[in-house]
């Protein structure tokens, strides 16, 4: 491997970064009439731009709630502070709500990570891997003395989110372009959200013995331990219906893959 | 490798499969010979994305096209996106797949650009490795494409016609020979673009690409944000006399406009290769005639 190559490419890669001139400059050519900054500038700017847009296009509802100033504040930090390692900008913005959450002033509004991680947790459901989806007759077949063990997979696009804040509800006013709510952080939220049948990607807020439920299979509980878990919100007659017809729901909304017994 | 034939069958001309578009080739299956997919948009594990290109790839030619090899690195190949792009290419069956000759990333970090390489033997026998690897990997040769750059380095030694030949050569790989790239670098260096043409051994030559770009004045930027302008349309005119029948396809990555009027710009390709092949014969072709008859 050629020293000089991989010199000459840190140089441009530092320049990039931190826009210093001194190490790279001398490496290009003076031609013409264009400038030796302005060749180096095109692709400084073509860097910042691209990564620029790219949280742009990632964060729509979370630019849109910081406003220009703000917007253009956080992406210059995070540019600065995240340097791309990764091979595809899908994933550039992994590290967004943790900067969010520590950078001020950004750190002083929790509900900017958690709207930023919400948005993340979108994308992930959109392209998450694709698989089978069962619906509820295939647990109707299923013998009555196996439903006591019986265990569930979930599509693989299924996720929950919990925040402290109403991140979710004034994302969703932003979306309908509705001035949000102010900031509350009064108590916990739990939303589920997933891809449906029809390739959308889709979320619902869950109750809090929903959200135990879900934990609970996704954890691998079985059928009969949590009817038991249920009795904490419901009598004990209640609580096999209220995780029959939670099932149901989830059949019909396509989370469930796969039914183990 | 035996056969002295180096290039694939002629495709005829292709377009960029964009996410605007999918809808529209999926329900009105356009008269398009063939489609372009940028090989990191579907290396996700599923949903809309991939159901789209495996719709689409069942009914169109698909090729490759990739922009983070990083072929000019001087960091090891990134195998994990090696893996990536081989298992794409086992799910859709391009006819073949392509990346630039540059490089993105160094030291783990990645630019998002298509960076310019010195032109030098030395780069020449580094590059011509790593093509190697990737080649022995994959299975078959991939194509480079040459990038539009805004910089020269001191450290180079030739042309970069000559350097693009060389590389190919020593590489045994195929050329995607971009004609805006050309026209832009040639405007932002001062060369003649006639030169760099025929300079190029047309043996290695398997794809053209056309692209329209934002013009500053003093310099030009490879925008793929407008349609191919007119002193590039000339150029293709020359790349045909000089290559004959290449695949064809016209990049549009910005500002982009209904299917149909990018269907009306390759048909713009078609009918110039139609001029000097006139037995050619293509479903680009095809659509314009039924275009015209429906007219009448």
């Amino acid at each position: 491997m050629s020293e000089s190559l991989r010199q000459l490419q840190h140089a441009f890669m530092d320049y990039l970064n931190t826009g210093e001139t001194a190490s790279f400059q001398p490496h290009v050519i003076a031609q013409g009439r264009i400038t030796v900054d302005t060749r180096l500038a095109i692709y400084r700017n073509a860097y910042r731009i691209r990564l620029t847009e790219t949280i742009e296009t990632d964060h729509e509802v979370l630019g849109l709630y910081l406003g220009d100033d703000l917007f253009d504040q956080m992406t210059r930090g995070y540019i600065q502070q995240h340097p791309s390692t990764v091979p595809s900008l899908r994933d550039f913005c992994d590290a967004l709500p943790t900067f969010l959450a520590q950078k001020m002033p950004f750190s002083e509004h929790p509900i900017l990570a958690d709207i930023a991680a919400f948005e993340r947790r979108l994308l992930n459901a959109f392209d998450a891997p694709d698989a089978q989806r069962l619906g509820f007759s295939d647990l109707q077949q299923l013998p009555v003395p196996d439903w006591p063990r019986c265990q569930l997979r979930f599509h693989p696009s299924v996720q929950i989110y919990s925040c402290q804040s109403n991140a979710v509800e004034a994302w969703q006013s932003i979306k309908a372009e509705q001035t949000p709510t102010a900031p509350d952080y009064s108590a916990t939220r739990h939303w589920l959200l997933w891809r449906g049948d029809t390739r959308l990607t889709e979320f619902i807020s869950l109750a809090p013995f929903q959200h135990e439920l879900l934990m609970g299979f996704i954890q691998g509980r079985n059928f009969a331990e949590q009817c038991e878990l249920m009795m904490q919100f419901f009598d004990v007659e209640q609580a096999p219906q209220q995780v029959l017809s939670a099932l149901q729901a989830w059949f019909e909304m396509g989370l469930i893959a796969k039914l183990q017994t | 490798m035996v056969n002295d034939q180096l290039t694939l069958d002629f495709l005829g001309f292709g377009l960029g499969l964009r996410t605007a578009h999918f809808e529209h080739v999926l329900q009105h299956q356009p008269l398009v010979d063939w489609f372009e997919v940028l090989s990191e948009n579907f290396m996700v594990a599923g949903g809309k994305p991939k159901y789209y290109l495996h719709a689409i790839a069942e009914q169109y030619p698909l090729v490759m096209h990739g922009v983070s090899m990083s072929i000019g690195g001087t960091d090891p190949l990134n195998m994990d996106y090696l893996k990536a792009l081989k298992k794409l290419a086992n799910e859709v069956q391009p006819k073949w797949i392509s990346d630039h000759l540059c490089w993105t990333s160094v030291h783990g970090q990645n630019s998002h650009d298509l960076l310019p390489l010195p032109y030098t033997q030395d780069t020449i026998n580094h590059v011509a490795a790593r093509v190697g690897q990737v080649q022995d990997f994959l299975g078959r040769r991939i194509l480079l494409e040459n990038v539009s750059s805004y910089l020269s380095y001191h450290d180079s030694t030739m042309d970069e016609w000559d350097f693009l030949n060389a590389l190919a050569e020593q590489a045994d790989c195929l050329i995607l020979l971009d004609i805006n790239n050309i026209y832009v670098s040639a405007r932002n260096h001062g060369f003649d673009p006639l030169e760099y043409l025929s300079k190029i051994n047309p043996k290695r030559v398997q794809q053209f690409h056309l692209a329209g770009h934002s013009d500053y004045g003093d310099y030009v930027i490879d925008t793929h944000d407008q349609d191919v302008v007119e002193p590039v349309w000339q150029l293709y005119q020359q790349a045909l006399q000089r290559f004959g029948l290449v695949s064809t396809m016209i990049e549009r990555d910005g500002n982009i406009p209904e299917f149909p009027a990018l269907q009306q710009e390759l048909q713009q390709a078609a009918m110039l290769a139609a001029k000097q092949f006139p037995h050619l014969s293509t479903r680009t072709l095809d659509a314009m005639a039924l275009a015209q008859g429906q007219a009448v």
